[in-house]
């Protein structure tokens, strides 16, 4: 079993967005892997069913995972919980005990003013990155929330139709707002780390489900994506970088969940807009290469990921119609796996993380039998729980 | 949630894996406890250590071990020879951890720290990136890191832009690489350093991507860095005014509300019920700061000493490409009298564009206006999109008196820009068999004909433009509807481009003072273009098209009458833009697509204006607040217009429901779909 490589896969929470790496996302991978052979031809079909086994049998496979000190729960959640209200089949979720988990990773501080130290007061990713209590009472030597653990944290919440007035989100946003630079960027964690548009992704998104715009200065963060916009139109992670799908998705969903775009940017004059809506489309465009699939930067492979990341941000500003989508699709069912899920290339073994990004995507192409798509929050409309 | 059993995989593989499992979970039980503790003995972080070097991507690790750092650091003072070996053991397990995953966010980030806590020997890392780099030279991080280490070294952007040469030399398609020199060559640029002036440099490096894409005409690397450079050619930092209407020598005829026969047919007569028009201003880019401080006005027109200018934008913005303000005329003395009003810009600063450019090339223009006594009230008919409407008299196929076609600033250096452009036209018609090469040659003709002020020969690429476009959307059917798109705005500008082209799509309708109509219908256009050049427009048929939105029509601040029927709007919010067109009185939506589309609607219902509570409640909200709901984006556009007649049949959300509701929304409505309610 690929147990091992999951049971230390520290940092899962943070990727993602995370690129075009061949290991990356290696650490999903199913327990599928015990199967051996030849990969089986593609159906022709969105294999709903099977992939509802697949998503059924992830959600049974959580408490395994939890002993085994896994990291990145809340990520690994996100996708089998928000995949299974993809797959309109929130009936084989537990709300009360799912909620009851995911809040039992809420940080909270010892005593309101603590608040004034710069911690973050959001979600941690898993059990091993949070400190029992000790002797005195002392609650969290070491608070660990990320940005990331928290956004899947309140998606699953919001998914599931949680109500979220329970938490205390005066508190988090007020308390995220410290991971906020001068420079408008957010670090994932208050001890530090990289700055970069995931994380003012994140932010957003946060704001947005929490229907408050006091965590972050929206400002000074449209500043900041606006800087990483790149010669040919994409965005890339920070200033100056290469434009990179998943970047490009963090930037124009941030923009839209801000209020700074609107819909039908494209057929608006580009130099009205603040960002250079024709460069950004013909870039994404580009991104779809001649196996149809979408590729995260020039020159490389397609991958399912980015049918989602790119796919998402044309329909954001209005050009979805300009996919091949027919292309598109077939390229993804030859992701499908026989067992249910996605892989990232064709004739892998599927992993969640590209399963649930194939699910998305699919949900873009408006597969009849999937709820459709919140594109700028990545997760499922649903009308009662007001996504 | 209990377990079910899992699949069997063959024993020895899960006793080894659960071997390493259980020693892994010790490891990280035990690190846990030091961190927890606060211990940052010799022992505590070797297993640090130990950890990151089976996972680099362990970011508790790489966060222990900055607070290790500076613990050690705070007991040993500055001795730069004690403080040195602490610092080379970080990088030393930053190293090897990279070796074991080169895109570990955590640790490029904690080796990003450690330069900054003041390493000496950064002289290294250039040695160790290059190492990297030859191994995959598109790593974004290693780019990234590059970058850093650049800033923090002082190491000089021509240097590094020797470096870009050589990767690109080295391997054409490395993107990454071309990415980084236009980094660079903006910066060299916008500082000015020795040498690099754009209308030397551009020239340049047009030469140097040449090489890459005849090399491999397929690699895309090539083909961004030339439409980059495009870019570059073309755009101007400066706004600039590219129209405004009334325009420089032009005279219009004002007139209350009603019906004022006989006016010359070379004139635009605007009635307004309000006793005021509009003056639009229309940049080539978005600017702030359009204010009666930065718009002088000397008009004989009284009570027009402090003018309010607004920004048309669909955000509540504060800048926009398109400004507006009122001018009153009905406190004018009895009787016809004619009244010069000369506008003025750029003599004072205050118009920046987005970016922060100054509008800095002062321009004025002077229009005659011709105010009339209101005639009497007319009544209201139906406007019939089918018959009314007169040619375009020959005598004024001069429509200068109307608008102005040519460019207004041409205080900008277009000689090398031109010469530019020139030169890449011919180079890339060599390359015109391909998708690509055809793409790029027609972008290539699009800037050299908005660059051209010979009216003469102004006008003559749109063909092969067309052409071009034709070409591509048969060839590459899965962007078919972007080229088609850029194929409507090619064609657009072909019928702007003079006063010939243009005015055989002009008309005259009758039945309403004249008004200037422009008949854009059966064209299969899919986007709106031009707009600066179509200002004066009253009336304006686009039925038989493929439009899916209205945007751009918002800067048409005469229009009366707009025909939309048989395009593909989808529903009312792409018809946002037309709340400000505040003279809009007749509507022709018909069929098209409104209603079809339920996920469309539902998508707004995460981010839909009912949910803001800052918008007052009206009484058609109170009344009926299951209709608003439902219809939301009908109601957010139709309340703000001031309609007299609407077209909405032959779509999926017309019927009894939907038609009561718009005359609750809009109770002054003449005509619906071509009866008079109630009747």
């Amino acid at each position: 079993m690929s147990e091992t490589a999951v049971s230390i896969d520290w940092d899962r929470s943070k990727s993602e967005e995370e690129d075009d790496d061949e290991e990356e996302e290696e650490e999903y991978s199913s327990p599928m892997q015990s199967f051996p052979g030849p990969p089986p031809p593609p159906s022709a079909n969105f294999e709903k069913d099977r992939h509802l086994v697949y998503l059924e049998m992830m959600y049974e496979l959580l408490p395994y995972h939890y002993q085994s000190q896994e990291i990145n729960r809340l990520t690994l959640a996100h996708f089998i919980i928000s995949g299974l209200h993809f797959l309109n089949a929130k009936d084989r979720v537990d709300k009360d005990v799912v909620a009851k988990w995911v809040l039992s990773f809420q940080a909270l501080p010892s005593n309101r003013v603590s608040l004034k130290d710069g911690e973050f007061y959001g979600f941690f990713g898993s059990r091993s990155s949070q400190f029992p209590v000790d002797e005195n009472g002392d609650f969290l030597t070491h608070n660990s929330s990320h940005l990331a653990s928290t956004y899947c944290a309140l998606a699953i919440l919001k998914v599931t139709g949680h109500d979220l007035s329970t938490i205390d989100s005066e508190l988090l946003l007020l308390s995220m707002k410290n991971l906020q630079q001068d420079d408008g960027s957010f670090m994932p964690i208050h001890i530090g780390g990289e700055t970069d548009l995931r994380f003012v992704y994140c932010a957003a998104a946060i704001c947005y489900m929490l229907d408050s715009w006091s965590g972050m200065d929206k400002e000074k963060a449209k500043n900041y994506i606006l800087n990483c916009q790149s010669y040919d139109g994409g965005f890339g992670l920070i200033p100056g970088s290469e434009s990179h799908g998943g970047a490009t998705y963090c930037a124009i969903a941030s923009l839209r969940l801000m209020g700074f775009i609107g819909v039908d940017l494209l057929s608006n004059d580009s130099s009205s807009s603040v960002i250079n809506p024709s460069l950004l489309l013909n870039w994404c465009l580009q991104r779809q290469a001649n196996d149809g699939g979408f590729q995260g930067r020039t020159n490389k492979p397609s991958d399912t990921c980015y049918a989602f990341w790119i796919g998402a941000v044309l329909k954001l500003v209005g050009g979805d119609a300009l996919i091949d989508k027919i292309a598109l699709r077939k390229f993804l069912l030859n992701c499908q796996s026989k067992y249910g899920g996605f892989s990232k290339f064709p004739g892998q073994l599927p992993d969640l993380y590209h399963s649930y990004y194939g699910y998305t995507a699919f949900s873009l192409l408006e597969e009849p039998s999937l709820s459709p798509l919140c594109p700028e929050l990545g997760l499922p409309l649903l009308a009662a729980t007001g996504i | 949630m209990h377990g079910r059993p899992r699949k069997a995989s063959k024993p020895e593989e899960e006793a080894a894996s659960a071997a390493k499992a259980v020693k892994l979970r010790s490891l990280q039980s035990q690190f846990m406890t030091y961190h927890h503790d606060k211990i940052y003995t010799k022992e505590a972080i070797e297993l640090s250590t130990k950890l990151l070097e089976i996972n680099p991507e362990a970011y508790t690790a790489w966060n222990y071990r900055k607070l290790a750092v500076e613990d050690s650091l705070s007991r040993i003072g500055p001795d730069p020879s004690l403080v040195k070996p602490i610092l080379d053991e970080e990088l030393r397990v930053v190293e090897n951890a990279l070796k074991q995953n080169f895109k570990s966010y955590g640790a490029w980030h904690h080796r990003k720290w450690v330069l900054s806590k003041g390493h000496s020997s950064t002289g290294n890392e250039l040695k160790l990136l290059d190492k990297f780099q030859k191994l995959d030279s598109r790593n974004f991080h290693a780019w990234n890191y590059r970058r850093f280490v650049v800033e923090l070294t002082n190491r000089s952007e021509q240097d590094e832009l020797q470096y870009t040469d050589d990767m690109i030399n080295n391997n054409f398609s490395n993107y990454s690489a071309w990415h980084n020199r236009s980094v660079l060559l903006s910066s060299l640029l916008a500082n000015r350093a020795d040498g690099f002036v754009p209308e030397k440099k551009i020239p340049d490096e047009y030469e140097i991507v040449h090489q890459a894409i005849f090399t491999d005409p397929d690699d895309q690397s090539g083909w961004f860095y030339h439409l980059w450079l495009l870019d570059q050619t073309v755009n101007v930092e400066s706004p600039l005014l590219t129209s405004s209407w009334p325009s420089h020598g032009s005279s219009v005829i004002l007139s209350g509300a009603g019906c004022f026969n006989g006016s010359p047919s070379n004139f635009t007569t605007f009635c307004s019920e309000t006793g005021s028009f509009p003056l639009i201003l229309y940049f080539d880019q978005a600017v702030g700061g359009v204010s009666s401080l930065t718009v002088t006005l000397d008009s004989e027109l009284k009570g027009n000493e402090n003018l309010v200018w607004e920004p048309i934008s669909n955000k509540s913005s504060q800048v926009s490409c398109v400004w507006v303000a009122r001018l009153n005329f009905s406190s004018q003395p009895c009787g016809s009298k004619d009244y010069k009003v000369k506008v003025r810009l750029g003599n004072s600063p205050g118009i920046v564009s987005s970016r922060g450019f100054n509008f800095s090339a002062p321009y004025e223009f002077v229009f005659t206006a011709h105010v009339h006594d209101p005639a009497k009230d007319s009544q209201e008919r139906i406007v019939s999109w089918t018959d009314g409407f007169e040619l375009w008299d020959a005598q004024s196929k001069d429509l200068n008196s109307l608008v102005t076609l040519g460019q207004l600033n041409a205080g900008i250096d277009l000689k090398w820009r031109q010469a530019a452009i020139d030169s890449e036209i011919e180079c890339f018609r060599l390359l015109a068999d391909s998708k690509i090469g055809k793409l790029t040659l027609a972008r290539l003709l699009m800037a050299s004909e908005a660059m051209m002020s010979d009216a003469a020969v102004k006008g003559v690429h749109y063909e092969e433009i067309l052409q071009l476009y034709n070409d591509l959307m048969a060839l590459d059917s899965s962007h078919h509807h972007y080229y088609k798109d850029e194929h409507s705005v090619a064609f657009l500008h072909k019928v702007t481009s003079s006063s010939e082209s243009l005015s055989r799509y002009l008309f005259r309708y009758r039945d309403m003072n004249n008004l200037v109509c422009l008949r854009l219908n059966k064209l299969s256009l899919s986007r709106i273009a031009s707009v600066n050049k179509l200002l004066f427009v009253q009336m304006l048929d686009l039925s038989h098209n493929e439009l899916h939105s209205t945007e751009g029509l918002e800067a048409m601040q005469l229009l009366s009458c707009l025909n939309l029927s048989h395009n593909r709007i989808r529903s009312f919010s792409a018809l946002d833009s037309l709340r400000h067109v505040k003279q809009l009185k007749v509507l022709d939506v018909s069929h098209n697509h409104i209603g079809k589309h339920s996920v469309d609607t539902t998508r707004y219902l995460c981010s839909s204006p009912l949910s803001n509570s800052d918008l007052s409640q009206d009484d058609v909200r109170r009344q009926n607040p299951g209709l608003v709901t439902k219809y939301w984006d009908a109601y957010f556009v139709l309340r703000d217009l001031n309609l007299k007649q609407l077209d909405i049949a032959g779509n999926e959300i017309a019927g009894d429901e939907f038609n009561s509701f718009v005359l609750q929304v809009v109770p002054k409505l003449v005509w619906l779909n071509g009866q008079k309610p109630g009747n």
